[in-house]
């Protein structure tokens, strides 16, 4: 019976409850009415027989309505389960009617699949409960949809990073067997092999580490990180890369401006966003790193004097693989990953990473949350 | 030696290499042979793969350890999580390398292992006519004395400690600069500095000390590399 009931569909169910509350009521109903009726005749009764107690009659009172309320009783008895059976009926009826769209709902649900993500379901009135819910629904595809778009560009993406060295090591092998050559040559055809090698390595090392921050399955520490000391010993290790361009690298840090992050994972940002300024800004130039804290927020900014970053690529500049200029990029040794590495970084520990670009050089803000003063 | 480790190639380069360093080397391609081997004989030193058909390379050390066999092992993975070294290390391994590793730095962590123990309280290093004070923190080529920064200074003694065998980026960036993971911006560093130090040392260009392999790092060493 239990499993019968949870079995059930919704409409038997409703249908079911609905019924027997009905049901229960009107024999409550009809019960309190019956007794009320035959409350009222035998008072009249009774004050017949007082008020003319000689008047003779062909049938005795008692007995007429005795049979006045058997007959009330019959109805009511043949009538009720007419009403509740009647009233089921429409009660089903009419909770089909209502729960149809639901199935409706579930079968458009059933048809939208990973492969048409992009098809949407039909919401005929979007203020109705049914409506609501299809909204809901349809906001989920969505959000389906672009992740799983994410993943296929992303996958896309990696395979065709992963390619390109591959394709270099196969092409030199390939070129090396042909014809006999000096050990020297040799040499260095494994040596550049090698070098590829090494690009697949951190390659994939790069891949890992990021689909590990998007499982969740680092564990940050938390350490008091002076966000001047990090601007400095990011300057102090990469100094000598700007010294080669001729560039200054610049630090105006308030003091005591602290955040509460994994050191290793947010010195990395700051490394990636000082690396890249360091290769993007032109030669002789000022790269301007500045820290600053407000009451709540803390602020580490790297300026560059470089020719800025376009409107168009603002929003994906911190993609996976996306790169402004495929060439010159690759040339420069970069994955591609840098600056999604260092939103992921900054993001892990609870801070933001954001772009501001006026023509003239690119500004990356990284801000967290400031741990007190006190 | 001994080397546990099924991958058929991987083994070979192994004992190839490790044969040209004119170390004996016996290769064992399954987990049950390693099992037998490492339990049968004594060896110097146990170059040992995590993961092998047959009995797992955790399984074949903590047999090792609690029959109270003290040869060095070195594990090789290819998880780099921090949990699965912990626990190489734990069971008594003594060193460990992340898959795809270098061979100069597995030779090196080879020599460390079978050197460990042994003093190497070396005061000055010497190659050709190039000589290190390490105490005096002087460096002298032939009569020219040369002047080197703190990191610079701390890069040769890494070199000439090295000496004849080839140093990678890789153990460059942990040792020398102690940074914890190796990164684009920290390769671009290391060859600036290399290429600084160079001019430095390699000033006249008679005979070159400091070399370059492509693809693998850097020797120094007296002739061709």
């Amino acid at each position: 019976m239990i499993r019968w009931w949870s079995t059930a569909s919704i409409r038997v169910r409703l249908t079911a409850w609905y019924t027997a509350v009905l049901a229960l009521m009107l024999v409550v109903y009809a019960a309190v009415t019956f007794l009320a009726v035959r409350h009222e005749f035998h008072e009249q009764l009774e004050e017949e027989t007082h008020t003319e107690p000689d008047h003779v009659v062909a049938a005795s009172p008692e007995e007429r309505v005795e049979q006045q309320l058997g007959e009330i009783l019959v109805v009511l008895a043949l009538g009720l389960p007419v009403i509740v059976v009647l009233a089921g009926v429409g009660g089903y009826i009419l909770a089909r009617r209502a729960l149809a769209p639901i199935d409706h709902l579930a079968a458009e649900s059933r048809r939208i699949t990973a492969d048409r993500l992009h098809e949407r379901l039909s919401v005929p009135n979007a203020h109705d409960e049914i409506g609501r819910l299809a909204g809901v629904i349809n906001d989920t595809f969505a959000r389906l949809e672009s992740s799983f778009g994410q993943l296929r560009r992303f996958t896309a993406d990696a395979s065709h990073e992963l390619r390109t060295p591959l394709a270099v090591i196969r092409g030199i092998g390939e070129l090396g067997l042909r014809e006999t050559r000096t050990p020297a040559e040799y040499k260095e055809s494994m040596g550049s092999m090698l070098e590829e090698v090494d690009r697949l390595t951190r390659l994939v090392d790069t891949l890992l580490q990021l689909s590990r921050g998007d499982a969740g399955t680092i564990r940050l520490t938390r350490d008091v990180v002076d966000l001047g000391d990090l601007a400095r010993d990011v300057v102090s290790s990469l100094g000598l890369l700007a010294e080669e361009r001729r560039q200054r690298l610049d630090v105006a840090a308030t003091a005591n401006v602290r955040v509460i992050a994994d050191r290793l994972v947010l010195r990395d940002a700051v490394t990636n966003l000082v690396d890249n300024a360091i290769k993007y800004g032109p030669e002789g130039s000022t790269i301007r790193i500045n820290v600053a804290g407000g009451r709540e927020q803390a602020t580490l900014t790297v300026a560059d004097e470089g020719a800025g970053i376009a409107p168009a690529h603002r929003d994906r500049i911190f993609d996976r693989f996306y790169r402004i200029d495929e060439g010159r990029a690759r040339e420069m040794g970069g994955t591609g990953l840098g600056l999604a590495i260092a939103k992921w970084a900054v993001e892990a520990n609870g801070g933001q990473i954001a772009l501001d670009s006026a023509g003239t050089g690119s500004v990356f803000r990284i801000s967290l949350p400031r741990l007190g003063t006190s | 030696m001994l080397i546990v480790e099924d991958e058929r190639k991987l083994a070979q380069v192994l004992s190839s290499a490790l044969q040209a360093e004119h170390y004996d080397v016996v290769v064992a391609a399954s987990g049950e042979d390693g099992f037998y081997r490492a339990n049968a004989e004594l060896f110097d030193l146990v170059v040992l793969d995590l993961m092998l058909p047959g009995r797992s390379g955790l399984e074949i050390l903590q047999t090792l350890r609690q029959r109270h066999v003290e040869t060095p092992v070195l594990i090789l993975t290819a998880r780099d999580g921090v949990e699965d070294r912990v626990l190489g290390l734990d069971r008594g391994a003594d060193d460990y390398l992340v898959k795809p590793f270098a061979l100069p730095e597995l030779l090196a962590r080879i020599r460390a292992l079978l050197r460990r123990g042994r003093s190497s309280d070396i005061l000055r290093l010497k190659l050709a006519n190039l000589e290190m004070d390490l105490v005096a923190r002087r460096v002298v080529r032939g009569d020219r004395a040369i002047d080197l920064t703190g990191r610079e200074f701390e890069l040769l003694e890494y070199l000439l400690r090295h000496q004849g065998h080839l140093v990678s980026r890789e153990m460059l960036a942990r040792d020398v600069w102690k940074e914890p993971h190796r990164a684009t911006p920290l390769d671009n560093v290391i060859d600036v500095q290399m290429a600084r130090l160079r001019r430095k040392v390699d000033l006249d260009g008679t005979a070159r000390l400091i070399h370059t392999v492509r693809g693998v790092g850097f020797v120094v060493r007296e002739g061709e590399p």
